[in-house]
């Protein structure tokens, strides 16, 4: 007998997909996240383009991670043409990255997590019954964003960030005021926090996983680095990402599947907490208690609990960088002098949804000859997979809709961006 | 009266005008109370895809087919349909390289696998249905958004500004990016609206907006020429948002 479990489209997800399982005997013969969000072929645009306009393109990828977008793009081409940023500038662009994981995490923790574990189909419904909680998310949210404007001079697609520093540093006063905002957010993440703790945590699709994460530098859990961990016990330079993310077309998707030494493997908030744990003090490491999150864990639902924990770090982090902003005075500086020559370059960058690679080819006159951008969701497809076939084969008697309804839950714990997804990279050549 | 009922869609695009909606953090509830918002797939569940809109909002071009004839759905069941951020009103970053075709894009991205991918140049909406009204940026401003929902509600087509950025960066009293800094800045054939934002952080416009109407493309052509530009930079610059590149072409005469 056979049967299948069809979404036809996942819902609260960023862009477009639909999931696909089919069962043969009460067992799993497919499982296919169909990824059908039309393709931007954004890598071939890129070609001949001057570097200076490289990342202002790229960031329109993808909306929520613009910022992660710019920032990868930027550093990308720094790498090229080795170009060095001062401190101030690495700290108002740790800042941005800091804005919008608050935004991000916020946006999927209340609008699209909440909802799910409360029964709720959206943030606007839950607040006829939960009108604290959904403000609460909003703030915190517009919080992320008021980051975002201040750094970028807007929330979306930012503008202010260049080659080699900022077009304009962000008002003495506005950093202020973003502290003071700051202080009182870090009470109302830790609310969440609670509210999240009381709330079970799904986990009928645990099966081993692979984790990949950035390794952040200094002792101080960040989303920058120059190497990357796994789970495994591995360690890649930034340089070899390739051999991580290493690609392969599957028919019934628009964006590329990763595998790691031929397994899946998980990018995002659950991964950066697997292997970055340690570095976590303060607030954070407070609110992985109150949470019990004990890792690592097979159960990709505890990748809602990890964003609650990088939201209260965020909010924690992004104080501090402004403090001590205040305290050193920012100095107008003028953008380091570039010098052009062909070459090969990345960028890597933890953003909301995990890590991005960015790397561009560019010949002695600054134009793009080539680019390949690797996003978080297209390395989690395969995982995503995974936990689908997880998922089933631990309930093999949940009734058709309800397993449907369950399937989303799992696509939606990893907050997928198929937009980014969709990139389309080069084949080997 | 019962209230106007809504749907917010995205075709293929980067999200960021639906983003721009749902960053109303603090009117988002309001509007949810003004108008009913019954379709929003990317923010709630239990749609209804069916029932009657009053308006419909869409944003990001149209690169296939199955774009295509969602947006046609879209546009049997709205009575009005407004086009949300520049992919949506102009085709956006995606249309950009539009005269490649896309049989060497699907081999260069993907190989002998992509062969069968539904492709097509990335269009915008009015290639394929009516738009009654059209709110650019990239994203949108929110708040263009807002006022667009406000004037719909009183029965008025929105009013937005049919003036150059430039116009708004002078206001600003900016020092000026093109003459002064001889940078390709496109605040003079740009539509006005984000009150010259990338001028003002000291970053040339990149006419993410779209074209003015009767912007007059060839004087701003041959200023970019005089300062020594090469023809394939400024196509480059003006085509990133993807005015029609047939119309843009024209300007360049033979070289």
């Amino acid at each position: 007998m056979s049967k299948s479990i069809v979404v036809d489209e996942v819902c609260r997800v960023e862009g477009h997909g639909g999931i696909n399982v089919s069962l043969q005997n009460g067992k799993v013969s497919q499982v296919e996240f169909d990824i059908f969000e039309g393709s931007r072929f954004f890598e071939p645009l890129l070609r001949g383009r001057p570097y200076d306009e490289v990342a202002s393109i790229t960031s329109r990828i993808c909306a929520i991670c613009s910022f992660g977008h710019t920032l990868a793009s930027l550093q990308a081409t720094e790498d090229v043409f080795g170009v060095k940023v001062s401190a101030q500038t690495e700290k108002l662009r740790d800042l941005m990255i800091q804005g919008e994981m608050i935004e991000s995490h916020a946006l999927h923790l209340f609008c699209l997590v909440l909802p799910d574990l409360l029964g709720y189909p959206s943030a606007i419904h839950m607040a006829a019954d939960h009108k604290e909680a959904v403000v609460m998310g909003l703030g915190l949210k517009k919080l992320g964003n008021t980051i975002r404007e201040v750094l970028g001079g807007r929330a979306i697609h930012p503008c202010n960030a260049v080659v080699g520093g900022f077009g304009k540093l962000p008002a003495a006063d506005a950093l202020s005021a973003l502290k003071q905002s700051l202080q009182r957010a870090l009470d109302d993440a830790m609310k969440a926090v609670d509210l999240l703790s009381t709330l079970p945590v799904p986990n009928f699709t645990e099966s081993p996983t692979v984790y990949a994460a950035l390794d952040s530098p200094g002792g101080i859990y960040g989303y920058f680095g120059k190497e990357i961990l796994t789970s495994t016990g591995g360690r890649l330079d930034i340089h070899d990402y390739r051999k991580l993310t290493n690609e392969r077309t599957v028919s019934h998707s628009h964006a590329k599947h990763s595998l790691f030494s031929g397994s899946p493997f998980m990018t995002g908030s659950l991964a950066r907490l697997t292997l970055n744990e340690k570095k976590l003090k303060g607030k954070a490491r407070e609110a992985q208690q109150k949470l019990g999150l004990r890792l690592p864990t097979n159960n990709i639902f505890a990748n809602n609990l990890a964003q609650a924990i990088e939201l209260v770090f965020s909010i924690e982090r992004a104080r501090e960088i402004i403090e001590d902003l205040i305290k050193e005075g920012m100095r107008e500086e003028r953008l380091p002098q570039i010098k052009l020559k062909a070459g090969k370059g990345v960028g890597a960058v933890e953003v909301p949804r995990g890590t991005l690679y960015h790397s561009y080819t560019y010949d002695d006159q600054g134009r793009i000859i080539d680019a390949d951008i690797i996003t978080p969701t297209a390395q989690n497809l395969a995982n995503i997979e995974k936990d689908f076939r997880a998922a089933v084969e631990h309930l093999p008697n949940e009734p058709q809709q309800s397993m449907a309804f369950k399937l989303e839950m799992v696509a939606r714990a990893y907050d997928p961006c198929i937009s980014c997804s969709v990139h389309l990279i080069e084949m080997d050549r | 009266m019962s209230k106007p009922k809504v749907g917010i869609y995205g075709l293929t695009s980067c999200a960021g005008d639906q983003l721009a909606i749902l960053n109303l953090e603090d009117e988002l509830l309001d509007l949810a109370g003004a108008v009913d918002i019954i379709d929003f797939p990317m923010a709630m569940s239990g749609n209804d895809p069916k029932t009657r809109l009053d308006v419909a909002f869409v944003e990001g071009s149209v690169v296939n087919s199955h774009d295509r004839e969602f947006l046609q759905k879209i546009r049997e069941r709205a009575s009005l349909l407004v086009a949300i951020g520049t992919c949506a009103v102009w085709g956006g970053v995606p249309a950009m390289s539009n005269e490649i075709p896309r049989e060497e894009l699907k081999q260069k991205v993907y190989g002998e696998g992509g062969k069968a991918f539904d492709s097509i140049p990335a269009q915008p909406l009015s290639s394929f249905v009516k738009v009654d009204c059209s709110i650019p940026g990239c994203p949108m401003e929110k708040g263009h958004f807002l006022r667009a929902v406000a004037s719909l509600l009183h029965g008025d087509i929105p009013l937005l500004p049919t003036y150059a950025v430039c116009t708004e960066c002078k206001m600003k009293e900016n020092v000026c990016l093109l003459k002064e800094k001889d940078q390709l800045c496109l605040g003079p054939v740009t539509v006005a609206g984000c009150e010259a934002l990338c001028p003002s952080h000291s970053v040339p416009c990149q006419g993410c907006r779209g074209p003015l109407e009767e912007a007059n493309i060839a004087s701003e052509v041959h200023l970019f020429r005089e300062k020594g530009y090469s023809a394939e930079d400024i196509q480059k610059r003006l085509r990133t948002f993807a005015a029609p590149a047939a119309a843009i072409k024209s300007f360049f005469g033979k070289e």
